[in-house]
């Protein structure tokens, strides 16, 4: 065998090993990345569970819990992030995503639950946005309207916002849309219990918040 | 087509690539090559030094020249003008009376009329060429004639640096050159070679002479000849340690009118004259991997480039589109909040761009030690990474230009 030729097969199979070992590393990265997601989801919903049962405990004092549930909203806020990053690196496709993104939205339809049953016991006026998107390419507005509400979240921190992938498969979400009459045009938003839809200006957007609802919150310091 | 699903096989081919060209600097032909030692024979040698308009260097390149090691009864140097406008033709009038030296004029213009003026000059056994803008090292000669001593090897090429590099693209093409004296040693082990670069080439007198000499070769005449020299089954060799010192572009607008030249001139012999060397076994390594690879990488270049910037535009348009309305000091304020790693980038091909950024920066340094070059290898390493962004513009150029038809002038 000539030198060329015996130092291009060499050469091919550093390069197919070097490549394998890149593929198995990302992959391992990636794993790693979902394994947190995992924990981090597995993690609020027991703190989930536990602020349910302290609610139920503390009947006579609901509000005592209040705080619980102000840590865990911002907690799960930090989930999605890394969530939306994560599908953003692996693709909306991945199993793995789609089986993580089910279970952040019920622990998201849970907090939304436990923050209006708090609302309703303790008087408090928490504004609340439920956010329908579409990653599949019918929605062009969607990530106009996410990047709104991530600078409403940021600029008023007692927003709570709950965004929902429209077509994620999923019996509770299928349940909470059919029960909120949403359509199928996207963006919707649901904000304290009244529906709209599509996204123009942030101006028209900030209108259809309750009067006093956006200004009456301390806006974040930068 | 998406600029991921092109970036891969090029990523892959380039490491397969580098791996190859580390492998062979292993191997035993490249181990060889490092091994020799400088020639005590002295044959004759005629170096020739084609000028047009040089009158600010080509004093320079003459004393260096003057002061080779080596026997001066065996060192001719031939200053040809050709057809200069500035006082190129009264330096060289300077050393008309040196016994070493000859002066002449080409009766064509060209560069390749130039050389072939000061062939016909000379009865000498090797001739070398050096471009009017270079100098040599006084044992850069001593480490050349060894190279010839197998009867096939028709030519040798020498070490390349820029000198003196100070601005931001001298550095960037010094990097290149030491990056290219590395990959010239690896390739000449194995016959790989396609160029004998204007600065410092040494060719076997009687094979340019079967060969019928230098011709236009598209601008490219060291090139068409190297690509000569290979079609008729001689060999192209490397001298890693003879060095010899270039002036270089020193401006961007410069480079790219350099460097399009040099690809137009690939283009032109790959798809011209030289076509059948392309995927020939006949031509070993040049003809299976060499050439390929070479006009691969032109075409993938041009292509991601291409892609990268139609994807990047449309993506800023989409950024630009999102933020509309929205506040800019929420848009332009950091959202950082410190080093988190869940939010650092994984992806396979920016790790197999890293590791091919690593090894051409581990060949940049190997072609400093090997050739013993000074050369401050920080900022040739920090300007290499420009490189990336300025080859495509020749690239684009010259691929438009021989698509197009279109030609160059030289200045």
């Amino acid at each position: 065998m000539s030198t060329p030729l015996r130092n291009a097969l060499i050469a091919l199979g550093i390069t197919i090993l070097l490549t394998a070992t890149v593929i198995y590393a990302v992959n391992y990265l990636n794993n790693a990345r979902l394994a947190e997601l995992a924990a981090i989801e597995e993690q609020l919903s027991i703190d989930t569970l536990s602020l349910e049962t302290q609610f139920l405990l503390l009947e006579a004092a609901p509000c005592d819990s209040a705080a619980s549930s102000t840590t865990l909203t911002s907690e799960l806020a930090d989930l999605g992030s890394r969530l939306a990053y994560t599908e953003s690196q692996l693709g909306t496709d991945n199993p793995q995503v789609v089986y993580l993104k089910k279970k952040y939205s019920l622990l998201e339809i849970r907090d939304y639950l436990v923050t209006k049953k708090l609302a309703a016991a303790c008087g408090t006026k928490p504004v609340t946005v439920l956010y329908f998107y579409s990653n599949s390419g019918e929605c062009t507005d969607c990530d106009k309207a996410g990047y709104a509400l991530s600078y409403l979240r940021n600029t008023y921190p007692k927003l709570r916002v709950y965004s929902f992938d429209y077509n994620l498969d999923l019996g509770a979400l299928k349940t909470l849309i059919a029960v909120d009459k949403i359509k199928g045009n996207l963006p919707a938003f649901i904000i304290n219990g009244k529906y709209s839809h599509g996204f123009t200006t942030l101006a028209d957007f900030e209108a259809r918040f309750p009067k006093g609802a956006l200004s009456t919150s301390t806006p974040k310091k930068n | 087509m998406s600029a991921d699903a092109l970036a891969y096989p090029f990523i892959f081919i380039a490491i397969f690539f580098e791996s190859f060209v580390l492998v062979t600097l292993l191997s035993k032909p490249a181990r060889d090559a490092r091994a020799r030692t400088k020639s005590t024979t002295t044959p004759s040698v005629a170096v020739i030094v084609p000028c047009r308009n040089e009158g600010e260097t080509v004093a320079t390149t003459t004393e260096s020249l003057l002061a080779l090691d080596y026997p001066k009864d065996k060192l001719q140097i031939i200053l040809v003008d050709n057809a200069s406008t500035d006082n190129t033709p009264a330096v060289m009038a300077r050393y008309a009376n040196n016994p070493q030296v000859r002066v002449l004029q080409a009766a064509e213009r060209g560069k390749h009329n130039a050389v072939n003026a000061g062939i016909a000059a000379t009865d000498a056994e090797f001739i070398g060429c050096l471009d009017a803008d270079s100098f040599v090292e006084p044992d850069a000669l001593h480490e050349i004639i060894p190279c010839f001593d197998r009867s096939e090897v028709a030519a040798v090429t020498a070490a390349m640096s820029i000198h003196r590099p100070r601005t931001v693209v001298e550095h960037m093409q010094n990097a290149e050159y030491s990056f290219g004296i590395t990959m010239r040693h690896a390739m000449a082990s194995i016959n790989g070679l396609y160029v004998t670069p204007g600065p410092f080439s040494f060719y076997r007198h009687s094979v340019i002479r079967e060969l019928g000499g230098f011709r236009y070769g598209h601008q490219t005449e060291d090139m068409e000849m190297a690509l000569r020299i290979q079609r008729a089954g001689y060999e192209i060799e490397n001298a890693p340690r003879a060095r010899v010192y270039t002036k270089a572009p020193r401006t961007i607008p410069s480079l790219i009118r350099q460097r399009t030249r040099w690809t137009n001139g690939f283009l032109r012999n790959m798809l011209g004259e030289y076509r059948t060397l392309i995927f020939n076994r006949k031509y070993g390594v040049l003809g299976m991997m060499v050439l390929p690879i070479a006009l691969t990488a032109i075409v993938s270049t041009v292509a991601l480039f291409l892609l990268s910037i139609t994807q990047f535009v449309l993506q800023a348009i989409r950024a630009i589109e999102i933020r509309l309305g929205i506040p800019l000091s929420y848009t332009l304020a950091p959202h950082y909040a410190g080093f988190d790693w869940f939010y650092f980038p994984v992806d396979t091909f920016i790790f197999l761009g890293f590791i091919t950024l690593v090894v051409s920066v581990g060949l940049i340094a190997y072609g400093r030690h090997l050739s013993k070059t000074s050369m401050r290898l920080a900022p040739s390493l920090l300007s290499y990474l420009l490189y990336g962004l300025v080859a495509p513009l020749w690239l684009i150029r010259s691929t438009a230009n021989v698509a197009f038809g279109k030609h160059q002038t030289w200045k």
